[in-house]
């Protein structure tokens, strides 16, 4: 437990109104102007425009409220206390690990603090494909900048560590041009324990700007609480019906333990899958069938490298350089493009990450000091063959994301695999094993591509992660295709904005932070000049 | 995994009140242990201690590290394992399942090895999710510990 101050504790002690949990019983019955449901990138920054207008806003959060003092960078405590199933959510046929942020802050608490603008090619796909005129580059840059100027996000000026200077110096072998990732990040210390919560609160996170800024103005967050269903009526909701639940999410069996919460205004950011999934436990109207669909992962393939130095690739901060090459190698909606980072490694995700059994997984394991491991970001939702997954509900109520992974979606992944072993050759590899069951370590690049070539690039046999859930209730200007109108409200419930990543039509095409951050913060000014008349901005 | 409750009642000819959870209370059942242990020893065959007393209290201590990783799962993913655990300690679901032939407490690691070989190489999407639920359990309870970074030249968190 560090000796830093925590901002989380001195606010609780100035007297933040936090309930839940340990925190103090929820009434049964709470009235205010907005119930937010979530805590993550689009509740923070929705809390903090609304609460900055004077409206009572509730936020309701399924997680806990973890702060810097529990951050321990250990990831036997970070999994199961600050992700969606302990960092072990999956698709409906298992063949993809997810990892999203289930706390206070969502996954911006444990993200790599990578920061991009949406692409201007994918903006330019929503505006063709979904009728939305509005979303520009020129149109949504002051936004952007509002968010990045509030979240401190800037270049970073250290030297990359080895895990990712290796893709850099690979790539530049190959005429592959490699660029530093900004990051938001204020005195950061370069520990690279990002993922399991910042210890030094330098990552600027949900957790300690934007979600402090709203309760200090005086609003209410409820933690451990799940928001359970909608109560519909008339086009509009009419309350939100919300339950306690234990750490690993299982209800907390009490008849006191359900509070209704009745607003004026919802504005639902629960993230992708979830948000979908509360909306068809609420049987929201959805006259097109589009709630659910459509939803995107940036299914991720990866490669791992054995060099001879030290990499050492938990140490520094993670996902510091990034090449966008392959994505501009043939058409956003031709053969699947990818962009490749290098994510960290610790001990309990490399085991896992790490196939096979016996001899031969303890010799890669023995390796772990000089294993560089690149990641491909497959850039789902272009292409008919990649129209991502559907969120369907179990028989419990709970959420799972059925996600076929296409032989197209597979080409891409093996198109992947082939662009990451030959960098990682280039950059002096011993050895490169790509992550696959089938798969072994390779002496050449000769060898190697022969090997991939070859291999059946089956789900479940082929790794596949994903550490960016987007859509299933997406954004267009016309009824027929989406969920959301272009101005973030729902198009059946009149007092329901969705302001979260699962608004997106397509997946972003870059990691989605700043896009959240961003396109959620033109929606909630929109939507506080609506209901205050107040002309505000983030920054 | 509802394709487990359907092997479950093929495998067991309905009978199901013969399959004891794997999960109790949501702590590993005896059988589950068994399995959990075997299964270990088989993946973490030169990764565990070479000396016999402390590659047992390592195996020891794995049981209750895979305890708390199990108590943290929602409640949809334990009864999955539940029911995969349950079905692995019968002799039907060993045999079919995980293609073992000898009790997990008597078997050899080459046999338990080869088990998870013929698991990883199924057509069946059932055998490979099985072998995989088993292996990232195995891996991430075991290396959740302190004691085992040295094997992994990790020399933990910086202090801050």
């Amino acid at each position: 437990m560090s000796s830093l101050q925590d901002p989380i504790r001195d606010g609780l002690k100035r007297g933040w109104k936090v309930l839940g949990g340990a925190h103090g019983a929820r009434p049964e019955r709470i009235v205010c102007d907005v119930a937010i449901i979530g805590s993550g990138a689009g509740a923070g920054i929705s809390a903090e425009l609304l609460a900055r207008a004077g409206l009572q806003v509730v936020i309701i959060e399924e997680g806990p409220l973890k702060s810097s003092s529990d951050f321990n960078q250990k990831e036997a405590e970070a999994y199961p206390a600050l992700y969606q199933e302990s960092a072990g959510r999956k698709t409906a046929d298992k063949a993809i690990t997810i990892l999203q942020g289930r706390c206070v802050g969502g996954s911006t608490t444990v993200n790599w603090t990578s920061s991009f603008r949406t692409p201007a090619d994918t903006l330019r796909y929503w505006q063709q494909k979904f009728s939305l005129s509005d979303y520009t580059n020129d149109a949504l840059a002051p936004y952007f900048q509002q968010a990045e100027t509030r979240l401190s996000m800037g270049p970073w000026l250290v030297a990359p560590n080895e895990n990712n200077d290796l893709l850099r110096r690979g790539a530049a072998r190959l005429g592959i041009p490699a660029a530093a990732i900004a990051r938001n990040v204020k005195g950061c210390w370069n520990l690279g324990s990002c993922g399991m919560g910042c210890p030094t609160n330098a990552k600027q996170s949900m957790l300690v700007t934007t979600i402090p800024t709203a309760l200090d103005l005086g609003a209410t967050l409820l933690v451990e609480t799940r928001a359970e269903q909608f109560e519909l009526a008339n086009g509009r909701v009419q309350s939100v019906r919300c339950i306690a639940v234990k750490p690993n999410g299982a209800p907390v069996e009490s008849s006191s333990s359900t509070t209704t919460i009745i607003a004026k205004h919802f504005v639902l950011a629960a993230g992708a899958i979830n948000s979908a999934a509360l909306l068809l436990r609420s049987q929201a109207p959805d006259p097109h069938g589009r709630l659910g669909r459509r939803t995107f992962l940036h299914p991720v393939v990866m490669s791992a490298a054995i060099m001879a130095q030290q990499v050492q690739a938990w140490a520094g901060a993670p996902q510091t350089i990034y090449t966008d090459h392959f994505l501009g190698t043939q058409p956003i909606d031709g053969p699947m493009g990818f962009k490749l980072e290098a994510p960290p490694l610790h001990p309990v995700i490399f085991a896992s990450t790490v196939f096979g059994y016996g001899q031969q997984q303890a010799a890669m394991l023995a390796q772990f000091p000089h294993t560089h491991v690149l990641l491909a970001l497959l850039r789902d939702g272009f292409h008919e063959e990649a129209a991502g997954g559907q969120v369907k509900l179990r028989g419990d109520g709970s959420a799972v994301l059925d996600y076929p992974l296409t032989d197209f979606v597979m080409a891409g992944a093996r198109r992947a695999l082939l662009a990451m072993m030959e960098i990682q050759f280039a950059a002096g590899a011993r050895q490169v094993l790509p992550m696959h069951e089938s798969a072994r370590p390779y002496d050449s690049w000769a060898e190697g591509q022969q090997a991939v070539q070859a291999l059946a690039m089956q789900p479940l046999l082929t790794k596949v992660v994903s550490a960016h859930v987007m859509g299933g209730c997406g954004l267009a200007g016309t009824q027929a295709q989406g969920v959301t109108r272009p101005d973030g409200v729902h198009w059946q419930l009149d007092n329901l904005s969705i302001h979260d990543g699962s608004i997106f039509p397509t997946s972003i095409g870059a990691n989605p932070q700043l896009s959240i951050y961003g396109i959620v913060n033109r929606l909630t000014q929109g939507l506080v000049k609506r209901l205050t008349g107040q002309d505000l901005t983030l920054a | 995994m509802g394709a487990v409750s359907a092997t479950v009642l093929i495998l067991a000819g309905g009978a199901t009140a013969l399959l004891q959870p794997g999960l109790q209370q949501g702590r590993l059942s005896p059988g589950a242990q068994d399995v959990f242990t075997s299964v270990a020893r088989a993946i973490l065959d030169g990764t565990l201690p070479q000396e016999p007393a402390a590659s047992q209290a390592a195996l020891t201590g794995l049981v209750p590290r895979i305890d708390a990783l199990v108590q943290a799962l929602p409640p949809h993913a334990q009864a999955e394992l539940s029911q995969l655990l349950g079905l692995l300690g019968t002799g039907v679901g060993r045999r079919t399942l995980a293609g073992l032939a000898p009790d997990w407490r008597s078997a050899s690691i080459a046999e338990v090895q080869q088990a998870l070989q013929s698991m990883r190489t199924s057509h069946l999407a059932l055998r490979l999710q099985s072998y995989q639920a088993l292996h990232d359990i195995v891996g991430a309870a075991y290396f959740s510990d302190v004691s085992t970074w040295p094997t992994l030249g990790y020399p933990g968190p910086l202090t801050i």
